[in-house]
């Protein structure tokens, strides 16, 4: 051998590296959708997960494209290949426009140390609060949301086992795990629910695989969580046949199996870059903080299906009504679950008929 | 334990290693032929799209299996004529086609389907029972057929003998080219029907990124496997069986940190590595070009 097998490697890795960097930058994707004369420019950056998740990153994209019809606005969408080209794809989003939004928990550094480099730049963080003066930080009590899927799952169990498969353990996806147990527990206290985390929001072999071993282990219902690796549990339930369930999250995914989704737990993220699109136009845009909820129809329970009883609504209802009174407080972290009581919302009326008003909202959008 | 040690664990380790295998096979063929193949990530994604989008198209996921292993095979054509033709750098070429075989598909997801992120759902791969669909039982023939291949016939020996000294094949007349090609060409047919086993046998659909990393496992495989076709067989199980007892772990709620869990698979394969493999020994002449082609 006159070259040893280590030094090959060495060099795979080296040229490896050198060529990946400036190659998957040169990737990215750039979507712009021709308006030239149009003044504001309003750029979304997605996380890895991309276009296409199916979830908050697609959620983005309908919001700004209602955005652009309404107000006239330039939408611009640059994918993530990786975690590092955040850095600067949110930068070009910058030079290019008046508003650059990151989507996602995963963008809370870049868009900070973004931000402070273009102090005079407006952006908006999903998911995630950022320091930063120049961010307006949306998040969302996704717990609220899920706490009623919770209520719906843990009444509509016949196997009293509940399966739940996390992305990464991220505080959103903790928000939302949290909360579903904390419904669940609040009707059904018998009721086992398992959690897994699958550590990629890309990778739905994996999550089919997650999700057919939680039915076969004896559950009936699962909760993908999980972006794209998600779409495995929908593949998972197919398979094991109809009267196996799953709950969507974020935004409606019927269509992936249809007949065996219990329900979905909406998540307004097109809301919300819709209306921060509106304030940067109507020169409006203030940096900080707001967290939406149900009070705020920021999260909301969506297309309940035919397996979900008028009681069952009704008894949703009250939940919903007992939060945005206040009545009832839907813990967001592992520790406050732990500590979480159960609170008497009273019992929804005998009436075999929920009437119309008592269901939950299809949809948060505004 | 009882509720660990499953029936279903076995399928789904049966599963979970059987992608693994069919790019595995066609990495240990290209690299015994001399030619380094980082790029199976890349056939393994093209076959994937192709498959599923051939399946759409087709209504006929056979068809469809046939279109993603040829989509990959062409990939693989271009892996081959830089590699070998060109004599350029294979580990480059490698690195070029596996972003190519990440940024194609979504490319290609936007013009077809106006869509970005998975093609609309097709019909799959039929299954043979027990979750398993029909392309698993092959994963597993294959591997004897690559060991009497490599070892048992004329060809085999001479694929060896291009991938250990090019210049001495060269000099009693093997077309150290021609082989060269043929396993080239070989892997990205095999890695391609590893990506289509993901998308139309063992899911519906395309997604984009799906491979998720499965086409450099199987290269690590072939690595652990000491470019041997049954230790790479015992390589990529081990990463399988490891991925199933994590999964059944988690729905079984069993007390133990999920990361720890989340890392098994990844943990087991290094100290295999450590333990087992301390001299591993790729074939001599791998990356080097032959005198003349």
């Amino acid at each position: 051998m006159d070259r040893s097998y280590a030094s090959a490697l060495v060099r795979r890795v080296t040229l490896a590296v050198a060529f990946l960097a400036p190659m998957f930058a040169a990737l990215v994707a750039v979507t712009p959708v021709s308006r030239a004369q149009d003044p504001v420019t309003v750029t979304i950056v997605t996380d890895t997960a991309g276009l296409g998740d199916q979830n908050f990153n697609d959620l983005a994209n309908e919001g700004l494209q209602r955005a652009a019809t309404d107000f006239g606005i330039t939408p611009k969408v640059i994918e993530s290949q990786d975690a590092t080209s955040y850095i600067p794809n949110l930068t070009a989003g910058a030079e290019q426009g008046e508003l650059t939004i990151g989507v996602g928990f995963l963008l809370t550094e870049a868009i900070t140390e973004v931000a402070e480099q273009f102090p005079d730049d407006r952006f908006l963080l999903i998911d995630s609060v950022s320091e930063a003066e120049n961010v307006a930080s949306v998040t969302f009590k996704e717990n609220e949301g899920a706490f009623l899927a919770g209520v719906v799952a843990g009444r509509t169990t016949k196997a009293n086992k509940i399966g739940v498969v996390g992305g990464q353990k991220i505080p959103p996806v903790v928000r939302y795990v949290v909360g579903f147990q904390a419904g669940v527990k609040s009707v059904n206290p018998n009721a086992q629910v398992s959690v897994a985390y699958a550590d990629s929001f890309e990778d739905p072999a994996l999550g089919k695989e997650l999700s057919l071993a939680q039915f076969n282990q004896g559950a009936d219902i699962v909760f993908p969580v999980a972006g794209r690796t998600g779409v495995g549990s929908y593949e998972a339930a197919k398979e094991k046949g109809p009267t196996f369930l799953v709950i969507g999250a974020d935004r409606n995914q019927e269509d992936l199996a249809p007949g065996q989704q219990l329900a979905f737990v909406a998540k307004g993220v097109d809301t919300a870059v819709y209306t921060v699109a509106q304030q940067v136009v109507e020169n409006q845009f203030q940096g900080g903080q707001q967290s939406l909820g149900l009070k705020e129809g920021g999260v909301g329970l969506g297309a309940p299906g035919a397996m979900v009883t008028p009681e069952v609504l009704a008894e949703a209802e009250l939940y919903r009504q007992a939060i945005i009174d206040g009545r009832l407080t839907v813990p967001s972290t592992e520790e406050e679950l732990a500590t979480f009581q159960p609170v008497n919302v009273g019992t929804p009326m005998a009436s075999p008929e929920a009437s119309p008003e008592s269901s939950p909202e299809a949809s948060p959008a505004a | 334990m009882s509720d660990f040690f499953t029936i279903a664990l076995l399928t789904a380790t049966l599963r979970l290693s059987a992608p693994l295998v069919f790019a595995a096979m066609g990495g240990l063929l290209s690299e015994r032929s001399g030619v380094m193949n980082i790029a199976l990530e890349g056939f393994m994604l093209v076959g994937a799209f192709s498959a599923a989008a051939g399946t759409y198209y087709t209504g006929r996921p056979f068809l469809g299996l046939l279109i993603g292993t040829g989509a990959a095979m062409l990939a693989s054509v271009i892996h081959a004529f830089w590699s070998i033709t060109l004599r350029g750098d294979q580990i480059v070429a490698g690195t070029a086609l596996n972003l190519l075989g990440a940024g194609i598909p979504a490319f290609l997801l936007q013009r077809l389907f106006e869509t970005a992120g998975g093609t609309p759902a097709v019909a799959r791969l039929p299954t043979i029972g027990g979750g398993l669909n029909v392309l698993v039982p092959v994963a597993f023939l294959l591997v004897p057929l690559v060991h009497y291949l490599l070892f048992h016939t004329r060809a085999g020996l001479r694929i060896q003998a291009a991938g250990e000294h090019p210049h001495a094949a060269e000099s009693v007349g093997v077309d150290v080219a021609r082989y060269r090609y043929a396993c080239v060409l070989a892997s990205g047919a095999l890695a391609g029907v590893g990506g289509a086993y993901l998308s139309i046998g063992d899911l519906s659909q395309f997604t984009v990124g799906m491979t998720a990393g499965r086409g450099f496992i199987a290269l690590a495989a072939v690595i652990f496997g000491n470019w041997n076709p049954v230790a790479t067989l015992g390589a990529t199980l081990l990463f399988g069986a490891a991925q199933a007892a994590r999964v059944q772990a988690q729905a079984l709620n069993l007390p133990i940190s999920q990361d720890l869990l989340i890392a098994l698979p990844y943990l087991l394969t290094l100290i295999a590595i450590t333990g087992l493999v301390r001299h591993a020994t790729p074939p001599a002449g791998l990356g080097r070009h032959a005198a003349t082609e």
